[in-house]
């Protein structure tokens, strides 16, 4: 049985008199996927954000990775790959990886860079600038940012949305990927059918609380929209 | 350390890209030199004169705020200012490099509005150059130190470009005080006060320490 | 959503009644002491405002030093009762900062003849209270109020750190004038020194009383705003932070 390597008792976010996370646990162990499900306003990206360092908890105790730390090394074990691209379109694809690599340490920057931009099939369009990408290509390029440091932890937050058939099943070979690598990857999806394929454990969550599913539910598609629909409503 | 230049590097990368901050910053304060002519006119008195280098700093405060308010506003696109945040380095590194670029920028500007404010209003900076561009640095420091965190802070109100000169104004009085103090100094008598100095260099001392110290509590969610 | 309930920081009605009796004793024979200390020689009637004046300048100072002293904790802890404390802390401190520079004027004409002098005290009041318009301004500029109470403890500590270094500018421009020299070097006549500690004390305590009843107030609002929120959600409205 691998280590926990996300572990939270009594999480909670407020912001003002809205509580976005009320007395979350939660346990995720090395190398598993883990899929977070739940209508909007549910408190998905909220609990990703804290996952990755950029937001501090109101209460209770949360440790992601492999120190018990602070939230500085939390951040260098978590890559984080969400809606926004954080790229900077005035630079090029491969400045932007070279400087997120710097921001994270990398050995060397230059040769990380190479092989994330050929891993994400972006070679050709390296010095051209990421203001003039497409959708798919910064999502590409934002994946690759959010990996340059090779984290233990990945979070993506609902990455398949707005994605043609075929980068959506591209996105789903590289989650895959990094399922084999042994990564732990907490996915943020509305996805269900993709929750249930991608994923070894599943977490719903419901107005800022998680609600507990039976657990095969999360292999099996039809029946986590059922429990879906019957927990929403 | 890597982080400070790293960060460095990417603005400084942007604005030669495009030039926009450097230009804008540059004509504004050249523009305010001149207005400031035709609004105060040298020429009336050794005393008015005495408070001609001052104009000088009412052109640089205000470029500066121009340059600092712009420098926060490329990092709301696609969030990339979270992005910066989520390194696991000291938040501290992330402000120094951007208070760094705004001070390189700032002190391109001091240069070009300097020769401006020479000509215009007959005043010899040239025999002092070097004094006043020590001048010119520690209070362009003291500006881009506390206007880099508040620049941060003030791009995610909701009255963005009038909140920055709002807080910044208040805290400044140390730093345009030791400054035209310092420079008129210089320009009138030839010799550099030590205690606009020292005062110059604790304020700046101070405000890089809170400053860098804050920035990890700024760029949080 | 289901809502949080703010941890419960107000004053019992117990303490605020002691807090306004203890107010009401001290007004009265702070009151007392003022009408019936020996008046100035020099300076007539109009020099018995300084009782006023001083212990209001103290008031304001502190008032300030708490919003900080607030904001650390704040960001150190997380708790937003620090918070309420420096937001409130501010609020009533900004009001003794205005009382000072009224009485200050008033004071000063009378005595020298005019209105504003750019004397040491009074202009680093000046700037303590452009200080603490800043800080109010930005609390109700920002959106959310975890990232306002963030942005204002990060702005609490840098005015606050900023005091001395303004004294330091304000003496080198030759700011030391005029101000009248310190109370305790023996400079108080007769019969001076106890209306002056009486008003030090009704000052403290008519800030206490102020703040206490300020932290209520912010204690209901935020109460409030959990009962608009709760409404809104029953509307089945959706949360207006993030998804």
């Amino acid at each position: 049985m691998s280590e926990a390597l996300i572990v939270a008792r009594g999480l909670e976010k407020r912001f003002g008199p809205v509580q976005a996370l009320r007395a979350l646990d939660l346990e995720v162990r090395a190398g598993s996927t883990l899929a977070v499900i739940g209508p909007n306003g549910a408190g998905k990206s909220t609990l990703l954000r804290l996952l990755s360092g950029l937001t501090r908890p109101s209460g209770g105790v949360l440790r992601v990775g492999r120190n018990r730390g602070d939230r500085r090394s939390r951040r260098g074990q978590v890559g984080l790959i969400a809606h926004a691209t954080f790229l900077y379109p005035a630079l090029t694809a491969r400045e932007n990886l070279i400087l997120a690599a710097r921001l994270y340490g990398v050995a060397n920057p230059s040769e990380r860079t190479n092989a994330l931009l050929e891993e994400q099939e972006l070679t050709g369009v390296a010095e051209r600038r990421a203001g003039g990408f497409s959708r798919g290509m910064a999502q590409r390029l934002s994946i690759a940012r959010g990996l340059v440091h090779d984290p233990e932890i990945v979070l993506l937050d609902e990455p398949f949305s707005g994605l043609d058939p075929r980068a959506a099943s591209r996105l789903a070979e590289r989650v895959g990927a990094l399922r084999t690598a042994r990564r732990t990857v907490v996915l943020v999806t509305h996805d269900l059918a993709r929750a249930a394929e991608l994923a070894d454990e599943t977490l719903l969550l419901v107005r800022g609380e998680s609600v507990a599913l039976p657990s095969q539910a999360g292999r099996d598609a039809a029946a986590l929209e059922r429990h879906y629909r019957e927990a929403v409503e | 350390m890597n982080v400070f230049l790293a960060v460095l590097w990417k603005d400084l990368l942007t604005e030669w890209r495009s030039r926009d901050r450097l230009v804008a910053m540059g004509l504004f304060a050249v523009l305010v030199v001149i207005v400031l002519y035709f609004a105060a006119p040298p020429g009336i008195g050794s005393e008015a004169r005495a408070h001609v280098p001052g104009l000088l700093w009412v052109a640089y405060v205000f470029a500066s705020v121009l340059g600092l308010n712009r420098a926060f506003a490329l990092e709301l696109e696609n969030e990339a200012l979270s992005g910066l945040a989520l390194t696991p380095a000291d938040r501290g590194w992330i402000f120094l490099g951007k208070a760094a670029a705004s001070l390189l920028l700032l002190l391109i500007v001091q240069a070009a509005a300097a020769v401006v404010f020479a000509l215009t209003f007959d005043v010899a900076i040239a025999p002092v150059a070097l004094p006043f561009a020590a001048v010119a640095f520690l209070g362009a420091l003291g500006l881009c130190s506390v206007g880099t965190l508040f620049a941060a802070i003030a791009v995610r109100t909701t009255f963005r470009e009038v909140m920055l000169p709002l807080l910044l104004l208040p805290l400044m009085v140390p730093v345009i005080l030791g400054s035209v103090r310092a420079t008129n100094a210089l320009l009138l008598d030839g010799a550099l006060p030590g205690s606009a100095l020292r005062l110059l260099l604790v304020t700046d001392a101070v405000f890089l320490i809170v400053s860098f110290i804050s920035f990890e509590y700024v760029l949080d969610d | 959503m289901p809502l949080a309930s703010p941890p419960d920081d107000r004053a019992t009605p117990t303490l605020q009644r002691a807090s306004a009796l203890a107010l009401g004793v001290c007004a009265i024979t702070y009151g007392f002491l003022v009408v019936t200390a020996p008046v100035d020689s020099v300076q007539g009637v109009i020099q018995k405002i300084l009782y006023l004046h001083v212990p209001c300048a103290m008031a304001a100072y502190l008032g300030f030093l708490l919003t900080a002293i607030g904001g650390g904790l704040y960001l150190w802890k997380g708790d937003e009762r620090f918070d309420r404390f420096a937001a409130s802390a501010a609020e009533v401190g900004v009001f003794f900062c205005a009382l000072v520079l009224l009485t200050g004027p008033i004071w000063g004409k009378s005595t020298w003849g005019d209105w504003w002098s750019w004397d040491l005290r009074l202009t680093l009041t000046l700037l303590l209270f452009l200080v603490y318009l800043s800080y109010l301004l930005l609390r109700s500029f920002t959106e959310g109020s975890e990232r306002t109470a963030r942005f204002a403890a990060v702005y609490g500590i840098a005015g606050v750190a900023v005091i001395p270094l303004n004294y330091l500018a304000i003496d080198l421009a030759g700011g030391r004038s005029i101000h009248p020299e310190n109370l305790g070097g023996g400079s108080l006549g007769a019969g001076m020194m106890l209306p002056f500690a009486a008003g030090i004390v009704t000052a403290i305590v008519a800030f206490s009383h102020l703040l206490l009843g300020r932290i209520d107030i912010a204690k209901l609002r935020a109460q409030l705003a959990q009962r608009e929120a709760e409404q809104d959600l029953g509307r089945g409205g959706s949360s207006p932070w993030h998804t």
